[in-house]
């Protein structure tokens, strides 16, 4: 099976790059999906990984869904929860047999998505079947247990508010959203974290509308048999009641001029200076969504002109970095530099508008746009050594998406791209109007 | 008589012989071919890491193989490297420990020849240019100064206790060093110490995945090119011994405490006690996992902080990885307790509450049942260590390191030891490397002296919860929140933070 691996491999990145205009298989292994009735989505990819399994159950909800104000951080909150057991298996006995299974079990919430995973090996996987569709379908705690996980996600949040780079993503997200809930961390304003115990009934409430079978996506990955395992599937989550309800988020309007703010770290650091653009919406058909998508490899990537410019000939930087993520709903593109004197900010900016409005005219050549999407082929191909990449690489486009389709489809788009596209990207997102500027400093 | 120096010569042969083939086992390259991999993976090792950093240059070694993988060479500029590197998505870096230093990186096989040519050219024709030191060295002052002190209490905690349990010894600093000794540290400095710990005697090469024989021959021929030297043999001094409760408080105006605490224990992967050992630490404070005893006393039923862990083997950035990584080896372990933050008010509990826990399982061991379930638990979590061939190259090497004859498969020889224990294996290990009265904390909080006071003085120290707590909680705090901790005046420093790896 690792020989075919990896014929599929070496088809991949020169067959579908010698010809670019029909459309490629680029994702190296066969899958298969399926639904039930009451809407959920397993998805099965079969790969040799030595008898183990990765078990991954995408809830298509985020912080993106936390609408109610002083509401903040729940989804998050709420993924702790989700480990306090059934009346079936209490919370005690559910860590016990995760425990005796040895599995790699664990579970994280970002934006727009909950995932909650375990790897593990196969001959485990009816039970973790049965545990998972039990917790999902049957959760239940006391308000006591609810209220102790509490001071858990409060020690959560006081170890990461140590760090400048928190600090800097709360205040770019708080000030670059006026309605949509990106506006918050996933982490949630402090004052609503602090009140998280007095939540129970809303815990609840929580669960009831967005822990439901039409919002849920699994995937299996490894040394499966889809066939052997979709009836156990279907007997163990067929009952799960539909009953999923849309979050009510409000549209953030579009934003007409940049927006800047300032803030103060109160331990010491290198000035960081923050750049975000407004993004699209997650569309991996588009071909200039996909091409603006990559602008921040092509212009602040290690391999960028301003990259050696900054970083390595006038060491003015110690730091730079960009965050072009996917997301459901339009978000943020960002460029993240730590620059070495504050005194640099405004060069450093500069230099940065500099690379935007030369890309506007000049765009990508034919020679670096090659160079790009071999490294993207590469890239995606080397990272899906073992059930759980392959697993923590789909997870996010598929609680984006609810499917699988979407990663052909964004390689096809990015293997079709030309020039033209990557222009036509920059000249639509990358204006100083849709930007919001952030700069932190150390109180040094 | 004839018969006998024939015969004896035929003995003498066989045994040289033996000899031989057994030198050449002990410096032979580590080989882990896997035809249907399309990744290959490269790991050289060199025999060297932070305890040669000269006195008053600590960090040379890191910043020397750190200007290796990360500037020009004779032959590229750094930035001409980045684009060559840039289409095949493959990068190579090292990695600097007390010990050892690995030069590592991976590829497709597409892109080998291509690849190989920088990866061996940043080995064997580091330019050492000024423009590259002044860059990395700012890079690692700015490490020390800012990121290590400021962003996170909980790896400061790490790092100065670690510091603190082998002061006075070769592993007393950081790899990365002080502030002043990166400032003291020249370029010439960089070039000398290349020459003389990166030479064609002090290495051992790793490779993995769809690798022919003819590239490990080449890696040779290349590696020839070093500068002639000797094996790295460093005779490390023993780690001071602890007398009682040391403490050393990082003073700093934060919102929450974290607190670290261990001491030596003369355990190495070598030791038949080992896995039973490992066991133990697994039942007490898995990393990252909710069977972790401690994690169960402080988190889950008390909700005070993240996560409660204990280790018997360096865990390097825990704060960021599930498993640990291999190739920091060390020949020096000590046993350590990791408390995340917790709320300052409930610092002096928390820090009761675990060393309680120490004390109740030094004195009592470990029971049948959890002996029972930590085995199986472990017998299949131990897969999760190494998932990818690189990683498992790492092991392989950490093997040769430690002198473990595993078969070539690290993982499925710790899974063997640990399925033939006992209980009666874990509990006398635990008597015999664990103990609860020699430690030493590291303690990064916010008014040390009313914390050292109140630790002298052996203050009750109640919590008040915000939620309800069951009653069999609340009585067990009764019990913890007096639990004595002797604690002697003469054995605490108060360090404020800006004053750390100064």
């Amino acid at each position: 099976m690792l020989k075919i691996l990896f014929l599929i491999f070496f088809i991949s990145v020169n067959m579908a790059y010698s010809d670019v205009h029909s459309f490629r298989k680029v994702f190296p292994f066969d899958y298969k999906v399926e639904g039930l009735d009451n809407g959920l989505t397993i998805i099965f990819v079969p790969m040799q990984n030595n008898g183990i399994v990765s078990y991954y159950s995408v809830v298509r909800t985020g912080s993106r869904d936390e609408y109610e104000p002083g509401h903040s951080g729940f989804a998050h909150f709420f993924e702790h929860c989700m480990f306090r057991g059934t009346k079936k298996h209490p919370g005690g006995e559910f860590d016990s047999l995760v425990t005796l299974m040895g599995a790699s079990a664990n579970a994280y919430t970002s934006d727009d998505l909950t995932c909650y995973h375990l790897t593990f090996a196969k001959e485990d996987l009816e039970q973790v079947i049965e545990l998972e569709s039990d917790r999902f379908q049957n959760l239940f705690y006391q308000e006591r247990e609810f209220q102790t996980e509490s001071g858990a996600v409060l020690g959560e949040f006081m170890k990461s508010k140590t760090s400048p780079w928190f600090l800097i993503e709360e205040t770019m997200l708080n000030t670059a959203f006026d309605l949509h809930t990106y506006k918050h961390t996933t982490m949630g304003f402090e004052a609503d974290i602090r009140s998280m115990p007095t939540m129970y009934d809303y815990s609840r409430s929580f669960f009831n509308r967005y822990y439901r079978p039409e919002n849920v996506v699994i995937l299996i990955v490894g040394d499966v048999n889809a066939e052997k395992i979709l009836p156990l599937i279907k007997k163990y989550y067929g009952d799960w009641k539909k009953g999923y309800e849309q979050p009510k988020i409000e549209q953030e309007p579009e934003q007409k001029a940049e927006r800047n703010a300032k803030v103060i770290y109160s331990g010491k650091n290198l000035p960081i200076l923050a750049v975000a653009y407004k993004s699209p919406a997650y569309s991996p058909i588009n071909k200039v969504d996909v091409a603006a998508g990559l602008i921040g490899d092509i212009l602040f990537g290690q391999n960028s002109e301003i990259y050696k410019k900054l970083y390595l000939n006038e060491q003015l930087v110690q730091r730079m970095d960009y965050d072009f993520g996917q997301n459901r709903d339009p978000g943020l593109w960002s460029v993240y530099c730590e620059i070495n004197d504050e005194k640099n900010n405004d060069y450093v900016l500069n230099e940065i508008d500099h690379a935007i409005d030369n890309f506007k005219i000049s765009s990508i050549n034919e020679e670096e746009l090659d160079k790009l999407k071999k490294r993207l082929m590469y890239s995606f191909l080397m990272s899906l050594e073992t059930s759980e990449h392959v697993a923590g690489a789909l997870a996010r486009v598929v609680s984006i998406t609810g499917g699988i389709n979407c990663v052909d489809q964004y390689y096809n788009t990015m293997l079709s791209l030309t020039p033209k596209d990557f222009k036509e990207a920059a000249l639509k997102y990358f204006n100083k109007s849709r930007r919001t500027v952030v700069t932190l400093r150390g109180s040094n | 008589m004839r018969k006998l120096i024939l015969y004896s010569f035929i003995v003498l042969s066989f045994i040289m012989l033996n000899f031989l083939k057994s030198i050449s086992q002990i410096n032979s390259e580590i080989l882990m071919p896997s035809p249907s991999d399309p990744i290959i993976s490269f790991r050289i090792w060199f025999k060297v890491g932070s305890v040669n950093d000269p006195v008053g240059k600590e960090g040379l070694a890191a910043l020397t193989a750190n200007l290796m993988v990360d500037g020009s060479t004779s032959k590229n500029k750094y930035e001409v490297i980045v684009d060559k590197l840039y289409p095949m998505a493959s990068s190579y870096n090292s990695k600097t420990d007390k010990e050892m230093t690995v030069v590592y990186g991976k590829t497709h096989y597409d892109n080998l020849e291509d690849f190989y040519k920088l990866f061996i050219d940043a080995i064997i024709h580091p330019a050492f240019n000024n423009d590259d030191f002044i860059r990395v060295k700012k890079q690692y002052i700015n490490y020390i100064e800012k990121n290590l002190r400021y962003s996170s209490d909980e790896e400061l905690a790490k790092a100065v206790l670690s510091n603190f349990i082998f002061e006075g010894t070769e592993y007393s600093h950081l790899a990365s060093g002080t502030v002043a000794s990166l400032n003291a540290i020249t370029l010439e400095d960089v070039k000398n110490f290349y020459k003389t710990y990166f030479n064609k005697n002090n290495y051992q090469i790793g490779l993995a995945g769809n690798f022919e024989e003819k590239l490990n021959e080449k890696i040779k021929k290349d590696l020839s090119q070093l500068s002639d030297g000797s094996i790295n043999g460093l005779a490390l001094s023993q780690p001071k011994k602890i007398n009682g409760c040391e403490y050393l408080f990082v003073e700093k105006n934060n919102d929450a405490t974290a607190i670290s605490f261990g001491f030596p224990i003369e355990i190495l992967r070598n030791s038949k006690d080992f896995a039973a050992l490992w066991l133990f630490n697994s039942w007490f404070g898995e990393h990252r996992n909710q069977s972790s005893h401690l994690y169960q006393v402080i988190r889950e039923k008390r909700g005070m902080n993240y996560g409660d862990y204990s280790y018997i083997e360096t865990f390097l950035n825990g704060g960021r990885l599930e498993v640990p990584q291999p190739n920091n080896p060390r020949h020096h372990q000590i046993f350590e307790v990791w408390i995340r933050p917790v709320k300052h008010e409930h610092r002096h509990f928390a820090l009761r509450a675990a060393l309680r826990e120490l004390h109740t399982v030094v004195e009592n061991g470990i029971t049948k049942s959890d002996f029972e379930q930590t085995q199986k638990f472990l017998y299949k979590y131990i897969l999760h260590y190494a998932p990818t061939s690189m990683i498992r190259l790492g092991y392989q090497i950490d093997s040769r390191f430690y002198g473990v004859e595993d078969n070539g498969d690290y993982i499925e020889y710790l899974r063997k030891n640990i399925a033939a224990l006992t209980l009666e294996d874990v509990n006398n290990s635990i008597k015999k490397y664990i103990q609860f009265e020699n430690i030493k904390f590291a303690i990064v909080t916010k008014d040390s002296k009313k914390f050292a006071k109140d630790l002298i003085d052996n203050t009750v120290s109640p919590v008040t919860y915000s939620t309800p707590k069951p009653i069999e909680v609340l009585e067990e705090d009764k019990i913890i929140e007096n639990f004595k901790i002797k604690t002697d005046i003469t054995k605490i420093k108060i360090v404020e933070v800006e004053e750390m790896f100064k």
